[in-house]
């Protein structure tokens, strides 16, 4: 489904990415992990097709389409989701409202008409249901003073109202009080089928407690330097990211 | 060019024009009118037009837009009610007025108050003694703005609407201000809204041009009193086509325990100059005041306020907020004057702007004056553009680019379009707001 070839990405003139490769097949969640400044990040928002940065190699195939020159909201058509590490708020501008616009956007893409309100406000519902959101948030403006975890659980939300192909998590855990990370993996285990994907990056294991990778990747300096199965994960947690770092540290920058 | 015209070149034609039309100014229905029009006019021949020399004009040269050879009267237009009733809405009475006169014929009227008094300015101060008269333009002083000077110079009528003494309205006023014709004409409309004491007022005003072929420029002045424990809630809607050009001012009173509210929202024509000047003369009053412009390439808006608090323990509140297209210039001047008398003053001002391309041009100038020690006050504006991250936001969730941006600024308009209280004028307001932002 995802195939990312030899990714190099600059921000500023700054190399990030030096040539990242992964593929995702459908039915399989992938976690990436490494430390800091290792470029998860960028690689999520590279994927979503963020303005900033300047992809000056490689290429990435979605479904064996280059997504690389379409705008974000293609990619979104095409069925990338991207929940954001820090979703923003923007005050004025209704949940209900601007996912019945992004779900007709996304229908007309696919040659189908309007939702009509009533099948709208039952998948509502139904979503509002699956990731334990309070209609009291999803009544509100987008995120409009909302605490972090209620902002990472609209981001689970709204990637259930938008049911994408690949969804992106980045750093989904990060801010996440034990109870709100087990909600917000509930969501994503009960979203999981053998037709959709997850990219899911963190920094910790403990997400991945929850949300059982089918691979781990570790990303440092811009590269997938080890890839394995969930125990990585286990391994990265007990011994910390210094012998990553010492072992790879040589890779010319 | 203008640099070179001198007051006087400015001022001639329309101290000619005074003279000519003595039979049908508003001063030959009351003596005392007639007084004040004549000295208004030997203000208005002392500052001519403003230029941009003259501090509340400097982003504004009004006087590009009064180059042309403007009559002060055009044909009679032959407008009939099918032509403007798509502009009625919400059931509500409307008023009718057509290039600034009342129109009896084109307006609905049924659902007017019968305690409400609506009538011609003309007819009222012809069957008034000079009592009335006097009232006329006793808002302003010697330091009006020339514009205003030269409506009270030449204006021949307008509209007078009165809700007596504990009337509360509940019923919303629409009174529709219509351009039209086929000349180019400058009119001079004048209108005096009063509220008596312990009444309540919902007053919409809405700007359209029908079937006009020419330049038009509205030089309006409404003078609006708002008396002890009353309430006044005017809202504006400006959507005048590119023939247009106004200036228009609004001079408030407010007395003890009054409530004033005004939404200004100016979406169209070719300038658009707002003064609203709010005279704050009894204690315990509460003003609130909301304003948002959309301008387009090539058009210009200016909003210019003054709040001036006289008495203490008054509350103001102004924000206005303006999106400028590419090629659009908006300007936003609030001044808040305190008192030295007008202790326990809250007053608090903002203007927020978002420019859209790189050739938007925004002036903004929020300005306090105190004089009083014990007071709270705040004033601020920002300038910036569409931000760059919710953008990215809306459009991971599908939104193409131009959806977003509209939704993005949908949303920073809703919370002026909001602050209406009639239901079927917010649902017009963001239904135009929608219309006009790109």
């Amino acid at each position: 489904m995802l195939e990312i070839k030899n990714l190099q990405v600059s921000v500023e003139g700054k190399e990030i990415l030096k040539g990242l490769n992964l593929t995702v097949n459908k039915g399989e969640v992938h976690a990436i992990m490494g430390p800091n400044g290792a470029g998860k990040s960028t690689l999520a928002s590279v994927i979503a097709g963020k303005q900033d940065y300047e992809v000056t190699g490689g290429s990435i195939l979605f479904n064996g389409k280059d997504i690389l020159e379409l705008s974000p909201d293609e990619r979104a058509k095409e069925g990338v989701f991207l929940a954001f590490q820090y979703p923003i708020e923007i005050p004025g501008v209704s949940t209900i409202n601007f996912l019945k616009t992004a779900v007709n956007e996304i229908r007309q893409h696919k040659g189908m008409g309007n939702m009509e309100a009533k099948e709208f406000l039952a998948m509502l519902k139904e979503k509002q249901k699956l990731v334990q959101i309070d209609t009291n948030l999803t009544g509100r403006s987008v995120n409009e003073g909302f605490s972090g975890g209620e902002k990472k659980r609209n981001e689970i939300f709204q990637m259930a109202m938008l049911n994408p192909q690949l969804a992106v998590l980045d750093e989904t855990d990060s801010g996440l009080d034990i109870d709100a990370l087990r909600i917000v993996a509930e969501g994503v285990n009960k979203l999981r089928n053998k037709n959709n994907a997850f990219l899911v990056i963190t920094h910790y294991q403990r997400l991945l407690e929850y949300i059982i990778p089918d691979f781990v990747h570790v990303l440092y300096n811009g590269q997938i330097v080890k890839s394995g199965t969930k125990e990585l994960a286990l391994e990265l947690e007990s011994k910390g990211y210094d012998w990553i770092k010492k072992e790879f540290s040589e890779i010319p920058a | 060019m203008s640099a070179v015209a001198t007051k006087k070149d400015t001022s001639a034609k329309w101290l000619e024009q005074f003279e000519l039309t003595a039979a049908n100014r508003l001063g030959a229905a009351n003596a005392a009118v007639l007084e004040k029009q004549q000295k208004a006019i030997a203000g208005f021949a002392e500052t001519g037009i403003p230029d941009k020399k003259v501090e509340d004009y400097k982003y504004t040269n009004i006087r590009l837009y009064l180059n042309d050879e403007f009559a002060l009267k055009g044909a009679a237009t032959r407008l009939r009610q099918s032509d403007v009733r798509h502009l009625f809405f919400g059931g509500h009475a409307t008023i009718v007025m057509v290039n600034g006169r009342f129109v009896q014929e084109l307006s609905s009227l049924k659902n007017l108050p019968r305690e409400v008094i609506v009538k011609n300015l003309f007819t009222v101060l012809k069957a008034t003694d000079t009592g009335a008269g006097r009232e006329f333009n006793e808002q302003f002083d010697e330091k009006a703005s020339p514009m205003a000077m030269l409506n009270t110079a030449l204006t021949q009528d307008g509209i007078s609407i009165t809700v007596p003494a504990g009337y509360d309205c509940k019923g919303p006023l629409h009174l529709l201000h219509i351009s039209s014709g086929t000349d180019k004409v400058l009119y001079n409309p004048r209108h005096v809204i009063k509220v008596g004491e312990g009444a309540s007022l919902t007053l919409i005003e809405t700007y359209r041009s029908v079937e006009l072929t020419e330049k038009t420029f509205i030089n309006s002045v409404t003078e609006m009193i708002v008396e002890k424990d009353a309430t006044l809630n005017n809202y504006i809607l400006q959507e005048e086509d590119a023939n247009v050009s106004q200036n228009n001012v609004h001079q408030v009173s407010v007395g003890t325990s009054g409530k004033f509210n005004s939404v200004t929202v100016s979406l169209d024509g070719k300038m658009v100059r707002n003064d609203l000047n709010v005279n704050i003369n009894g204690e315990n009053s509460e003003i609130h005041m909301h304003g948002l412009f959309v301008v387009k390439d090539g058009q210009h808006i200016d909003n210019h306020s003054l709040v001036s608090h006289n008495v203490p323990n008054c509350f103001s509140n102004e924000l206005y907020k303006g999106i400028i297209a590419d090629g659009g210039t908006g300007v936003f001047n609030g001044k808040i004057f305190v008192k030295q008398d007008a202790q326990k003053t809250n007053a608090y001002q903002s203007n927020k702007n978002i420019l859209m391309g790189e050739n938007s041009t925004m002036n903004t100038k929020p300005q306090l004056e105190i004089y009083a020690d014990d007071v709270k006050c705040s004033h601020g504006t920002t300038t910036g553009r569409i931000d760059e991250e919710a953008l990215f936001y809306l459009q991971t969730r599908g939104l193409n680019e131009n959806v977003a941006r509209k939704v993005l600024l949908g949303a920073f308009a809703t919370e002026i379009s909001d602050t209406v209280k009639d239901t079927a004028f917010r649902v017009l307001l963001e239904e135009r707001i929608q219309v006009h932002i790109v």
